[in-house]
């Protein structure tokens, strides 16, 4: 009542009886550079009425005498100004920095002052997005928040990204955060990932954002922050806030242009002084005879040989037959990479329109990228649009719409991990004297076998022309040409996201909102294994279709008010969610008109179908008590029932807690370089379920086929013979945490420092654990264990120089510790389901009891009692049985170190980001040394360091079955020493941890130089705003301890990480971005 | 404008009683619309019937037959050898993880756990106590027919506590092969007394894509596994082979090829209808090489290699001639008898080329194939032959085992010839021999004549014979051989790492999957090629 009493008098004297109007004008310019800003708001306090500043920053008003003057334009701090009797004012704006009272857009896009927040969130502004891009908007976090560790899974322009924030809290699902677009949950369905047997990543929901829309995105990075989405926060949340209308004069047109190149970042260092060959017997009717590196010397051995460089030292002949049956000189062919990978290219065009009154104001935006990527015919195209509008109907009603809608075209994804379809894995495999463009065969159909190919070579090869021209005795080692002109992998997205609320103000203190946010995508995927492909010569064609859609309603009654020194802030509300998922596919083997790759002309065919639905009830609320503005008690419980586990078991309360203190504010004896001071502190309790709709309750049904007329059945979840045992009492994970954080700042604000430690504990984990397949089924899920996450978050930020050159940096780091407490009561370790074991066999992925999430475990050499190394009589290393923990791929740290500086016009900044700590054990490394690539491989061959070995070999065992053993020391010879190097990969007797390596990096992640043409030369022109930058992304490894393959390569975003196997090579960007506003 | 205002609060309390409590229509949620909670047991049957051969019902009716059929035993036993691809880990004794663990996987996972679902919902307090009776001892039959396999490649496996994950047995122990071996034949016996006509139908005549529900034939094929696997411990356990012998022979084993068990193929979808086998050759789809062993060849033909008369009238059906083969079609080089010629297994490709003295020979020219028309998608595929019931019986009356053998040894043996040479129509009817044809060969190679070779015992004879009856079924082929020690194959390989030792494999290793996962696994002195399973001398 006092409040309304307040404001009614606030009114009353705004519109007393004017004493007198009088025209002030007056011209208004930035501090810094003296030069005029158009489009400044001017507004007469207490009143409605106002002007723009013109294209020369000038403005006239008719100002009652004694009237104040506000000036307000975005980026600049508001200014007022009594008039008195003035009647012309020149104002200089000052630029906005950090305020202490800054707002952040919290969970369930409720705006709360920071310094009320007892936990931390970071924010990331929107223009970091835009000026060098990434096609998955989550990639661009990369490096900027403390505490969340961003991969990109190397898998292509369109590839998906694995964000951890705070470490992996869950076993199994995917450990990803929730994605919210203006406060309503959106997807972020992964479409399919390549596993152990190859295959592509089909990419995942954030690549449909449009980087232009985003205004900022703020991290809730902990259970307190993301508490009130209960079950679906406990991997913290991504808060995307979208850019609004704002009221301005006429409306405002902004474009913009990023044109970038993009190149492989070859990391590469392989032999180049052996070619194609291998060790044969020097007399072939003698097996005993020594063997000896000799070239191909018939096509069937160079056929066979496809893959192998054992040969002799170049050079050492003078010509050698190739797989063609061409003879061709056996010396360096030069790099193949330059010759097959391209110089992508990626042009993005962006229109936006901006406009509105104070009752109503839209944006407009729409945006076209195009990809052509460094593989022929790989690319990604996206357009997006957007369009958002606020309106007011009177004092009370608000309403707030938006919709996005993206069409995203993916390429020719490209196949990563196992051999088939992947190109990448074929141009790894090229002999020294092998020139890829010799692999091209047929000029009019790129990879495919001449028509003027000889019957003899069709015989050795078993094909036909027209068919894959391989140039190796595998089928499923297919030639880079064929994969990148004849494959086709090809997606197509339509998504919408829309969100419409109402808000209504009872009174200035009472308000209630209702929301009501859809998220559809239909997805239309078509993959054509061409005909005559190596290992599928029939061909085939799988196309599907799938539909998902969620929607979100909620609403709120929210509480605002202030008692004195009391300050509440509360709400309460609710939230409905749907999910619904459909998929239609269809796969056909086989063409009856040959070579005409159309659904309707397979000749046979199945199809498949699928359909979830699920949803989650939700009740929550949240109070804030605040004291004088340096004491927060903020407590909040949200309460969810889920569709996917049974009633005896699916509702869950989740409750959170804390405080925050403003110590600056009150202790006055403190020093005058401490600006500001808070501690916070928050206990929170949130959940996690990782079950698919439908997998409590035993059913069975019929296959999608039957056999001859007979009908076919099983078990509903255990098709295949990887099937998961319904388990009716799963209970959803809870995840507590604990965090405490100071938040301090120096010298003005100069330098800030916020350090955030955090402990948290899961358990009643769900995990798909894996069975034995003894039992009938592969896996089942079960409420198990618990594991731990503890760590501490830095952010340091400062400002060395502020005036004409400005120097802002700012390093965030954060170490996260992570250990797997407990399993179930009889079982200490579990492989990780899903992909926990990479193509080569020799490494399992798993959780260990006392060890980090996704412990790497292999076999090792084997050791005597008194500490010998154990090779065989042969010289190669004898391996464990057992496979021991060697490693994980959990990174110990993690962090960025942002540099901007400006000197007028100019503009320099660089975001260096590093982990250190984790391994990463790589395939292809192994692959390559079995291939006699990997420079190691050297080692032993004629006229090269020889490989020598010192140990003990078993002789036997004792009379107690014990092992004997008697030393050994040998230098091997070259053809041993390729057995030696070829056994250490191998599955069953690799020694894992020689390809074990340390997966720590630091790269130069992203740079941009630009230049803003000061609007003084622009008064003349069209343009009020016109900007042009360099720009750069994944520029540089600084720093990295694994040779050949980038330190981050990975070929899912699952979590068996740490394993590398011939996944898409890294991919530099470069170009120009282009800005203008009219 | 006013009315509004009034509605919204309206509104809000409205969705305030909506969302959040509506619950009833939550649960519904999780209800799948496409399964049920009871499936008719002959759907389930079915499936298991497709799956003995090729695991269609699972979906990849090529992976176990490739990796272990032919990657492994067809190698070892010298009936296809190969320079490259999947088949050349026979070959070389090599190990592949997935040649040691497919059979194992698919195994329990595909026809194993549908047959003991079939076989727990049709007995005590299952939702279909007492009904579908036939369904359930057919099922029981081919449930023992399947664990025996395992334990025959794997010796010591899970068995009584196998398959009953859904009951909470994530993690089961391990049985010696002396104790399931009993069980089984014990298993057998009683299926056999438990099918009948006068059993209900219950669908089991439309469920049987083998016998179409003929019951006799159920129980011949019961009793002929019956006899084959009491003379797979007549080695260790003489007793128990000759008591189930006699019960076999009793009650009535396979009497003529009408009787040979067949899964039929066809071609609807090539990953769960085609045959498996035949795609794994398939120059269009699997690709693997096809050329048949010198060990092969020799024996198909004959004692004189330079002349057509002495030769088995199978050489020139196991054999399509020396063929290109590729999508584009089969076209024969050579179908003259007298030019087949076959790859010595275990030598490297450039070996057998200074071997041969052909420098730089394309093999695909110089070496027979495999016949194509045994290996179209829509092929049957053979289960169990009558020819092996002979030969078994034959070996039975040599050595003495079991009683109530109607006929001589050499009866037997020249019915087992007989229908070993004349089985092959089902693949193509042009591949007959005729009567005529299988006499002249008994007359030239008579039983006790030596054989072949002309040095052969006749237990050897039998040997060799009821190894060339298996083509296609590798997998028993190689069981005959590592219990009977014939034929007696030379084992070799150029290979610089033999995971054997240059031994021929005796054993499957086990998954390493299986090892990492399963907290109960404690085979671990016998998970390797080398160590003989139990009925064939080994310590278990």
């Amino acid at each position: 009542m006092e409040k309304f009493l307040l404001i009614s008098t606030i009114c009353i004297i705004a519109f007393l009886p004017l004493k007198g109007q009088q025209t002030v004008s007056g011209k208004v310019t930035e501090q810094n550079e003296n030069q005029a800003v158009p489009g400044v708001n001017v507004l007469i306090e207490g009143t409605k009425l106002g002007t723009v500043t013109n294209a020369d920053g000038n403005y006239s008003l008719e100002v009652p005498v004694n009237g104040t003057l506000v000036f307000t334009f975005v980026g600049f701090r508001d200014q007022r100004i009594n008039v008195g009797n003035r009647t012309i004012i020149d104002v200089a704006l000052e630029p906005e920095i950090a305020e202490l009272n800054e707002v952040v857009i919290t969970a369930l896009s409720i705006p709360r002052d920071v310094k009320a927040l007892n936990y931390s969130v970071s924010e990331v502004s929107g223009e970091n997005f835009t000026e060098a891009r990434e096609n998955n908007l989550a990639n661009a976090l990369t490096g900027r928040v403390a505490g969340v560790n961003v991969t990109n899974a190397n898998g292509g322009p369109a590839s998906s990204t694995r964000v951890i924030i705070r470490g992996n809290t869950a076993l199994q699902g995917r450990n990803q955060p929730l994605y919210v677009v203006d406060g309503v949950p959106v997807l972020n369905n992964d479409f399919g990932q390549a596993g152990m047997w190859g295959g592509a990543d089909m990419g995942d929901g954030m690549s449909s954002i449009n980087p232009d829309d985003i205004e900022s995105i703020s991290v809730l990075k902990g259970a307190n922050a993301a508490a009130l989405y209960g079950a679906r926060a406990a991997n913290g949340v991504i808060n995307v806030i979208t850019k609004k209308g704002r009221d301005r004069k006429g409306i405002g047109v902004e474009f913009s242009s990023n044109y970038v190149f993009e190149t492989v970042y070859d990391q590469r260092d392989y032999q180049r002084q052996y070619g194609q060959g291998d060790y044969v017997a020097a007399d072939p009717l003698d097996p005993e005879s020594p063997r000896i590196a000799v070239a191909p010397r018939t096509q069937a051995e160079a056929y066979g040989w496809g893959t192998n460089s054992w040969g002799p030292r170049l050079r050492s002949v003078d010509n050698a037959i190739q797989f063609d049956g061409v003879t061709r000189p056996y010396s360096d062919a030069g790099d193949n990479w330059n010759r097959f990978f391209q110089t992508g290219n990626t042009l993005t065009n962006t229109l936006v329109f901006t406009g509105g009154s104070e009752k109503q104001n839209f944006r407009f935006s729409i945006s076209d990228l195009r990809n052509n990527d460094i593989i022929p015919n790989t690319g990604f195209n996206r357009q997006n649009l957007s369009f958002s509008t606020n309106a007011k109907f009177g004092e009370k009603l608000t309403l707030t719409a938006k919709v996005l809608y993206s069409r995203e075209e993916a390429n020719n994804r490209p196949f990563v991990s196992d051999s088939p379809g992947n190109a990448v894995l074929a141009m790894h495999y090229i002999p020294a004297n092998i020139n890829v463009y010799d692999y091209k065969g047929d000029p009019k159909k790129l990879g495919a076998i001449p028509p003027d190919a000889p019957e003899s070579s069709l015989s050795i090869w078993g094909k036909s022309v027209g068919e894959e021209f391989q140039q190796v005795r595998n089928n499923w080692h297919q030639n880079p040409w064929w994969v990148a002109n004849q494959y086709a992998i090809d997606d197509i997205k339509h998504r919408i996201i829309t969100s419409g609320q109402l808000r209504y103000d009872f009174t200035d203190f009472l308000y209630a909102q209702g929301r009501i946010g859809l998220d559809w995508l239909a997805r239309r995927e078509s993959q054509l294994t061409p005909q005559g492909t190596g290992y599928l010569l029939s061909g085939s064609l799988y196309d599907y279709q799938k539909n998902i859609s969620e929607i979100n309603m909620d609403y709120l009654i929210g509480f605002i008010d202030s008692f004195g020194p009391i300050s509440v802030n509360a709400f309460v509300g609710g939230n409905w969610m749907q999910r619904q998922a459909e998929e239609i596919s269809i796969a056909g083997e086989g063409f009856n008109v040959p070579f005409f790759e159309a659904l309707n002309n397979t000749t046979s065919r199945g199809w498949g179908y699928d359909q979830r639905e699920e949803g989650i009830n939700s009740l929550f609320g949240q109070a804030e008590i605040g004291y004088n503005g340096f004491l927060y008690l903020t407590a909040s419980a949200r309460n969810d029932w889920f569709s996917v586990l049974n009633p005896d078991y699916n509702s869950i309360l989740y409750p959170s807690a804390g405080l925050s203190f403003v110590f600056s504010d009150i202790i006055n004896t403190l020093p005058s370089w401490l600006s500001f001071g808070k501690l916070r502190g928050s206990w929170a309790q949130v959940g996690n379920v990782t079950v698919q709709p439908y997998q409590t309750n035993l059913t069975y049904e019929l296959l999608g086929y039957d056999h001859d007329g007979y009908p076919l059945a099983s078990f509903s979840t255990a098709q295949g013979t990887t099937g998961l045992i319904p388990n009716p009492e799963l209970q959803p994970l809870l995840s507590t945490e604990v965090e405490f954080g100071i938040d301090v700042r120096f010298l003005d604000n100069r330098i800030g420092l916020d350090v955030t430690y955090y402990d948290q504990k899961s358990t009643d984990d769900i995990m798909q654990a894996q069975i034995s397949r003894t039992s009938g089924f592969g896996s089942t899920n079960v409420n198990l264990g618990e594991m731990k996450n503890e760590g501490f978050e830095v952010l340091l930020n400062g400002t060395p120089f502020n005036g004409p050159f400005t120097w802002d940096i700012s390093l965030n780091f954060a170490r996260n510790t992570n250990e797997v407490v407990k399993l179930t009561e009889d079982v200490d370790e579990l492989v990780i389901p899903q992909f926990g074991q990479p193509r080569n066999r020799n490494v399992l992925i798993k959780h260990i009891v006392g060890q980090p999430f996704g412990a790497i475990t292999g076999r090792i050499q084997r050791v005597s009692a008194d500490g010998q190394p154990v090779f065989f009589a042969d010289g190669r290393m004898d391996a464990t049985t057992e496979f021991v923990v060697i490693g994980n791929g959990n990174p110990d740290w993690t962090g960025g170190l942002n540099n901007a500086l400006s000197w007028h016009n100019w503009n320099l900044s660089f975001l260096i980001d590093f982990k250190i700590g984790g391994d990463i054990i790589s395939g292809t490394n192994m692959r390559m040394t079995a291939a006699g690539l990997h420079k190691q491989t050297l080692i032993g061959r004629e006229g090269e360091t020889p490989l020598t070995i010192s140990g003990v070999t078993q002789t036997g065992t004792d009379s107690e079955g014990e092992p004997t053993f008697a030393p050994i020391e040998m230098t091997l010879t070259p053809a041993e020493a390729q057995a030696y190097w070829i056994s250490s990969q191998s599955d069953n007797e690799g020694i894992a941890d020689m390809y074990l390596y340390d997966a720590s990096f630091a790269k130069l992640r992203q740079l941009t130089f630009g230049y803003g043409f000061p609007r003084k030369l622009l008064s003349k022109t069209p343009f009020v705003d016109l900007s042009l930058s360099f720009v750069g992304r994944n520029l540089f490894v600084l720093w990295k301890n694994i040779d050949n393959v980038d330190p981050e390569s990975s070929y899912n975003n699952f979590n068996a990480q740490g394993i590398d196997y011939f996944s898409y090579p890294s991919v530099r960007s470069y170009g120009f971005n282009l800005k203008v506003g009219f | 404008m006013n009315y509004l205002h009034k509605l919204i609060p309206f509104l809000f309390g409205l969705m305030l009683m909506s969302l959040g409590c509506d619950t009833e229509n939550l649960h519904e949620r999780n209800v799948d619309p496409q399964s049920v909670s009871e499936m008719d047991l002959n759907y389930m049957f079915s499936a298991a019937e497709l799956s003995i051969a090729c695991n269609g019902g699972a979906g990849n009716n090529r992976y176990v037959n490739w990796r272990s059929n032919i990657g492994m035993c067809a190698g070892a036993i010298q009936q296809i050898t190969t320079f490259g691809s999947i088949s050349e880990n026979g070959n070389y004794y090599r190990h592949q993880e997935d040649v040691a663990a497919s059979f194992f996987v698919y195994s329990y996972n595909d026809q194993l756990k549908n047959l003991s679902e079939v076989i727990k919902q049709s007995g005590e307090v299952g939702y279909a106590e007492g009904r579908y009776k036939n369904t359930r001892e057919a099922s029981r039959i081919l449930r023992a027919f399947s664990y025996f396999r395992l334990t025959d490649f794997y010796g010591a496996i899970p068995y009584f506590e196998a398959n009953k994950g859904i009951e909470g047995n994530f993690f089961p122990t391990y049985d010696n092969q002396s104790i399931i071996y009993p069980h089984l034949l014990n298993e057998l016996d009683e299926a056999v007394a438990g099918l009948s006509i006068s059993n209900p139908d219950d669908g089991f005549k439309n469920a049987d894509m083998l016998y179409q529900g003929d019951i006799s034939k159920w129980k011949k094929f019961g009793n002929s596994l019956m006899l084959r696997y009491a003379m797979r411990v007549s080695n260790v356990e003489p007793g128990m082979a000759a008591s189930y012998v006699s019960k076999a022979v009793a009650s009535g084993v396979f009497e003529s090829n009408d009787d040979n068990l067949w899964v039929p193929m066809t071609l609807q979808w090539l990953w769960a209808n085609y045959n498996g086998l035949s795609r794994a050759f398939n120059p269009g789809d699997g690709g693997n090489e096809c050329w048949l062993s010198e060990t092969l060849v020799n024996f198909l033909k004959g004692s004189n290699p330079s002349a057509v008369a002495d030769d088995d009238p199978r050489l020139m059906i196991l054999s399509g001639g020396i063929a290109r083969w590729n999508s584009g079609g089969w076209d024969p080089i050579d179908t003259d008898p007298l030019s087949q010629l076959g790859v010595p297994p275990g030598y490297y490709q450039s070996e057998v080329e200074a071997m041969l003295n052909k420098p730089g020979l394309i093999a695909e020219e110089t070496f027979s194939r495999i016949n194509y028309l045994m290996l179209d998608n829509d092929d049957p595929y053979m289960i169990m032959n009558h020819a092996e019931v002979e030969f078994l019986l034959a070996e039975a009356l040599e050595r003495g085992i079991g009683s109530g053998i109607n006929g001589s040894a050499q009866s037997h043996y020249e019915a087992g010839v007989r229908s070993a040479m004349q089985m092959y129509m089902p693949y193509d009817p042009s591949l007959i021999v005729s009567d005529a044809a299988v006499d002249a060969y008994l007359a030239t190679y008579p039983y006790g004549g030596g054989g072949v070779t002309g040095a052969e015992s006749n237990l050897e004879m039998i040997g060799w014979q009821m190894w060339a009856s298996k083509f296609f079924n590798w997998w028993e082929a190689w069981c005959d051989w590592r219990r009977m020690d014939f034929p007696p194959l030379i084992a070799h390989t150029s290979d610089v790492s033999p995971v054997t030792g240059g031994s021929i494999p005796v054993r499957l290793p086990y998954p390493s999957f299986e090892v990492a996962t399963n907290s109960n696994f404690n085979q671990g002195d016998n998970n390797n090629y080398t160590s003989p399973v139990w009925w064939d001398g080994g310590s278990e």
